[in-house]
C-alpha cells in the first residue's frame, strides 16, 4: 500500500516520467523475454512457444571455436581504447573551447569538430581506404615522396587498433565535447572569480575548478560506455575493416565474428545466444565498475 | 501488499504475452490449407496440367486486385510509367494492379525475413538459396506451386525448361518460380582492350595469353594494376585461384552443396562422391593456388585485393587491366563509366568456358526465385501475373521498360538500352531463358555464349540435379567452418599469404568439422541417389 500512496502523492511527477518509463518497458524490458530464444531451436513458423528447447546447444558454435576468447579480448581492448581516448580528448576539447574568448571562433571550431559525427561509416570506410591503400594511398604517396618505402597497411594487423581509435576519436570527440561543454557552462562564474582574486592562473583554474566539477559527467559517460563494452560498434568495425581477413587478429570483435559465422544460416537462436553472452558480461562489468566508482566517489556512481 | 504482488504478476504475464505474440504471430497460418481459396473465378484455365495446354487469359472480367511484389534493388526512375502501362494492358484480362516494393540488397535478408515472420500481406516475394530460401521453406512460409502452375501458369512453365523446375525443388516440391536467363552462370575475365592493342598483342585465347598480357601491363604501365579478383567475405568463388575452376574441364570441378562457394568440399567426374581437399589435395587446385601466389608476389594481383570492397569502382577508375566477372559480356554501365573516366579505354570480355554440347556439367540450380507466401490472399492472381509476364510483349515491358524510351528492340532476341531510366533488373521478377533479349552492345562471342547456355540440351545434367542439402544436422559444424574459412580461404586463393604454411593452419583448424559435414552430405547424397533408382 505504501507504494500506491507514494504514487498518488506524487502523481504529477510520475506522469511526467511515464513516457520515458513506457519507452523503457517497450524497448528494454519486453525484448528481454526474447533471450528465451537462445535456449530454443527457434523456427519462425513455430513461434516462441512452439519451438523445441535446445539447452545450451546454441552456445556451442561460439564457445567451441578456438577464437571466442580472442574476439572477446579484442572487443574489450578496442572499446576500452575508444572509451578512454574518446572521453579524454573530448574533455580536453571542451576545456579548450571553453577557454576561447572569441564567440564566433568558438562556434565555428565547435561546428567543425562536430561535423564528422554526421558522416556515415560507409563514407568513412572509403576515406580510410583512400588514405591507406597500397597503390596510391595518400599515406604511401607521402612516404614515397620522402624517400621511404610504401607499405601494405591492409596486411598489418598491429596498427589497426590505433587506426580505429583515431577514427573513433575523430568521429565522436566533438559529440561528447558538447556534453562536457554543457556541464562546464553550468559551473557558476563565482568560483572562477574568487579563484582569480586569489591569484589562480588559467591553468590552475582548469585543474582545480573545472575538472573536479565535471567529474560526475565524466564518470557517468564512462560507466555508460563500460556497460556496452562487450558490444563492438558493428557499423564501424564492419564498415571499415569489412571482410579483410589479415586484419582479424586485432580487429575482429564479437559482433563481426558472429555475423560472419551466421550470415549464411540466418539462425535466430544462435545469434540470440551471442547477444545473451554479451548482455551478461556487460551486466557483470557495469556492476563491477559501478562499485569501483562508488568507492572513489559516492555521488557519481550510477546506482 | 497483495495488490502490488498481483499487479506485478499481471504485468509480468502481459510482458510475456506481448513477447510471445511478437515472436510467433504467424504460428497458426501454416496448416495444410493449400487449396486455392476461390476468391477469383478460374475461367479459361485448364485443369489438366499437361505442358501442352496453354493457360489463356480468362475471358470474363475479374475484380481488380492489387498485388504486392517485394523484390531487391533500387526503384528505377521510370518504374511508375512501366507499371501504368502494365496495368493498362492487364485491365481487361487478369485486372491486376501492381504495388512493387524495392528492398535494397543490404537489407534484403532481414527485411524479407521480418515481412514473412510478421505475416505482412505480400503476394510475391523474392528469395533465393543464397538468401534464406531453405529456411523459409522449411519454416512453412511459402505456398507449394504445383496446383497453381497447373491451373494458371502453363505459359510460365513453357518459357522455362522442365529441367529448371525439376532441379529447383525444395524438399521435393516447387516452392518458387525460378528466374533465370540461362542454365549455367556466365564467367568472364574483363580485359582492357585498349591496352592489349597498345602492346600489339593478338586477342587473348588462353589463360597463358592472359598472364602474358598481365606481365606486359606490369612492364609498361606503372599506374595500372594488372590483375584484380575479389577478396572479401563469402564470395569465395571469385578469388583469382578459385575462379579458374569454372574454366577447367579435366576434370570439371563443382562446388559442393554444403559449404557455399568453397572448394574445400567438391564434386568431380559427375560420380556422386563428395571429395575433401583436406583428405587429399587435388593437384590441379593446388596449382591454381601456387599460380595465384606467384602472381601476387610478382606484383600482378592488386596488393589490396583482400581489402577492396567495391571492385566495380576500381575497374571504373581505369586502374585495372584484368578483372574477374560473374556474367558473360561487359556490362554497359561499366563500359560507359570507364570510357568517361579514361578516354579511349575499353573493356573486352574473355572467357574460356567451352561451347561444346555436353562439355559443361550443370545441376540447373538457379540463383533467383519468386515465391508466393502462404498469407497471400491473391495466390491465383499472383500466378496469373507470373503467367502474364511470360508473354513476349509483357516480358519486354517489365524487363526493359517502355519501348523507344528505355530501350530499342533489335530483332527478336536483342535490345539496346537507352539512358538510365530503367536499368534492366529482370532477374528479380521476370527472367526466363526463352524471352530474355541480349544486349546488342555485346560482341559475337558473348552472344554465342548466352545463346549456348539458354538451351538446356547443351549441358550435361549432373546426377545430383534436384538434390538439395539439409544443413540442420551439422549447423554447428558449418558455422565453425565458416569462421575459420573466413580467416584463410580468400587469402590463400588470392595468393596473399604463403600457401604451405597457411593451408596447414587452415587444415588444422577446419579439418574435423569439414569431415563431419562431408560425411553428412555424402549420406544425404547416397539417400538421394538410392531414391532416384
Amino acid at each position: 500500500m505504501a507504494m500506491v500512496r507514494e504514487i498518488v502523492r506524487n502523481r504529477y511527477l510520475y506522469a511526467l516520467a511515464l513516457p520515458g518509463l513506457l519507452f523503457l518497458v517497450v524497448f528494454a524490458y519486453v525484448p528481454m523475454a526474447g533471450h528465451l530464444i537462445a535456449f530454443k531451436k527457434y523456427r519462425l513458423a513455430d513461434g516462441l512457444w512452439g519451438s523445441k528447447w535446445a539447452g545450451f546447444d546454441n552456445f556451442k558454435f561460439f564457445f567451441m571455436s578456438s577464437d571466442w576468447y580472442k574476439v572477446t579480448l579484442n572487443t574489450i581492448l578496442l572499446n576500452g581504447l575508444f572509451i578512454v581516448c574518446g572521453l579524454c580528448i573530448a574533455l580536453a576539447l571542451a576545456i579548450f573551447l571553453n577557454e576561447v574568448h572569441s564567440r564566433l571562433y568558438q562556434k565555428i571550431a565547435q561546428s567543425f569538430i562536430f561535423l564528422p559525427y554526421f558522416i556515415s561509416w560507409l563514407v568513412v570506410s572509403m576515406m580510410v581506404f583512400a588514405f591507406l591503400n597500397t597503390t596510391d594511398g595518400i599515406v604511401n604517396r607521402m612516404l614515397q615522396s620522402n624517400g621511404l618505402e610504401a607499405r601494405n597497411w591492409y596486411l598489418m594487423p598491429g596498427i589497426w587498433p590505433a587506426v580505429l581509435t583515431v577514427i573513433y576519436v575523430w568521429k565522436f570527440a566533438g559529440y561528447y565535447s558538447i556534453i562536457f561543454l554543457a556541464a562546464i557552462t553550468g559551473i557558476s562564474g563565482e568560483y572562477y572569480e574568487s579563484a582569480r582574486i586569489d591569484g589562480a592562473t588559467r591553468f590552475q583554474q582548469i585543474i582545480h575548478i573545472t575538472i573536479p566539477l565535471i567529474r560526475n559527467v565524466l564518470i557517468v559517460l564512462g560507466l555508460l560506455g563500460v556497460g556496452r563494452i562487450f558490444y563492438g560498434d558493428f557499423g564501424m568495425i564492419y564498415g571499415i575493416v569489412g571482410d579483410t581477413a589479415p586484419l582479424y587478429p586485432t580487429t575482429d570483435v564479437i559482433d563481426t565474428y558472429s555475423y560472419r559465422a551466421l550470415r549464411q544460416l540466418g539462425d535466430f537462436s544462435k545469434s540470440s545466444a551471442v547477444v545473451l553472452y554479451q548482455s551478461v558480461m556487460g551486466l557483470v562489468t557495469i556492476v563491477l565498475f559501478n562499485a569501483v566508482a562508488r568507492k572513489i566517489d559516492k555521488d557519481s556512481s550510477l546506482f | 501488499m497483495r495488490l502490488r504482488k498481483g499487479m506485478t504478476a499481471l504485468a509480468a504475464a502481459s510482458l510475456l504475452l506481448v513477447a510471445a505474440a511478437g515472436c510467433g504471430s504467424n504460428g497458426n497460418n501454416d496448416s495444410g490449407n493449400a487449396s486455392p481459396s476461390g476468391s477469383a473465378p478460374a475461367s479459361g484455365a485448364s485443369p489438366s496440367g499437361s505442358a501442352g495446354s496453354s493457360a489463356e487469359a480468362p475471358a470474363q472480367k475479374l475484380d481488380p486486385v492489387t498485388l504486392k511484389i517485394v523484390i531487391p534493388g533500387d526503384r528505377p526512375p521510370d518504374m511508375d510509367a512501366v507499371i501504368k502501362e502494365a496495368e493498362d494492358r492487364m485491365k481487361d484480362t487478369i485486372n491486376v494492379k501492381l504495388d512493387v516494393v524495392f528492398v535494397p540488397f543490404s537489407d534484403l535478408a532481414q527485411k524479407t525475413q521480418v515481412m514473412l515472420a510478421s505475416g505482412e500481406d505480400v503476394d510475391l516475394i523474392f528469395d533465393a538459396p543464397w538468401l534464406h530460401m531453405n529456411q523459409m521453406v522449411s519454416a512453412g512460409y511459402y505456398e507449394p506451386l504445383e496446383d497453381l502452375i497447373a491451373k494458371y501458369g502453363q505459359d510460365a512453365v513453357k518459357v522455362r525448361s522442365q529441367e529448371m523446375f525439376d532441379a529447383n525443388t525444395f524438399q521435393g516440391k516447387v516452392y518458387a518460380m525460378p528466374m533465370a536467363n540461362s542454365h549455367l552462370a556466365g564467367r568472364t575475365y574483363l580485359v582492357r582492350k585498349d591496352l592489349r592493342e597498345k602492346y600489339g598483342l593478338p586477342p587473348i585465347q588462353t589463360y597463358d595469353d592472359l598472364i602474358k598480357f598481365a606481365y606486359k601491363v606490369k612492364e609498361n604501365d606503372k599506374d595500372v594494376i594488372p590483375l584484380l579478383a575479389y577478396g572479401q567475405g563469402a564470395q569465395t568463388d571469385v578469388t583469382w585461384g578459385s575462379f579458374r575452376a569454372f574454366m577447367e574441364y579435366d576434370p570439371q570441378f563443382l562446388e559442393s552443396d554444403a559449404l557455399g562457394q568453397s572448394l574445400v568440399l567438391y564434386y568431380k567426374n559427375n560420380d556422386g562422391k563428395v571429395y575433401n581437399l583436406f583428405d587429399e589435395m587435388e593437384p590441379k587446385i593446388w596449382s591454381w593456388i601456387e599460380d595465384a601466389r606467384k602472381l601476387y608476389t610478382d606484383g600482378l594481383i592488386d596488393p589490396d585485393v583482400l581489402a577492396i570492397k567495391d571492385v566495380d569502382s576500381v575497374i571504373n577508375s581505369g586502374k585495372v587491366a584484368v578483372a574477374v566477372h560473374n556474367e558473360y559480356g561487359v556490362p554497359s554501365a561499366l563500359q560507359s563509366a570507364l570510357a568517361q573516366n579514361v578516354p579511349g579505354a575499353e573493356l573486352e570480355p574473355v572467357t574460356f568456358v567451352k561451347m561444346e554440347p555436353g562439355a559443361n556439367i550443370s545441376n540447373f540450380k538457379q540463383a533467383n526465385f519468386l515465391a508466393i507466401p502462404k498469407v497471400s490472399k491473391n495466390k491465383e492472381r499472383a500466378m496469373m501475373f507470373l503467367n502474364w509476364t511470360a508473354q513476349k510483349d509483357n516480358y519486354d515491358l517489365l524487363a526493359y521498360g517502355i519501348e523507344g524510351k528505355d530501350y530499342e528492340k533489335i530483332g527478336d532476341d536483342k535490345y539496346k538500352p537507352i539512358g538510365t531510366g530503367y536499368p534492366a533488373f529482370g532477374y528479380a521478377w521476370v527472367w526466363n531463358p526463352t524471352m530474355e533479349r541480349i544486349n546488342a552492345d555485346y560482341d559475337d562471342d558473348t552472344v554465342a555464349h548466352y545463346k549456348f547456355t539458354q538451351d538446356a540440351a547443351n549441358l550435361t545434367p549432373s546426377i545430383l540435379t534436384g538434390f538439395s542439402f539439409d544443413p540442420t544436422p551439422v549447423t554447428n559444424e558449418i558455422t565453425l567452418y565458416n569462421t575459420v574459412a573466413d580467416k584463410y580461404y580468400n587469402s590463400i586463393f588470392d595468393g596473399v599469404v604463403d600457401p604451405d604454411a597457411t593451408w596447414a593452419k587452415f587444415k588444422k583448424e577446419a579439418e574435423g568439422n569439414v569431415k563431419k559435414i562431408q560425411i553428412e552430405l555424402q549420406r544425404q547424397i547416397d539417400e538421394f541417389l538410392a531414391s532416384k533408382k
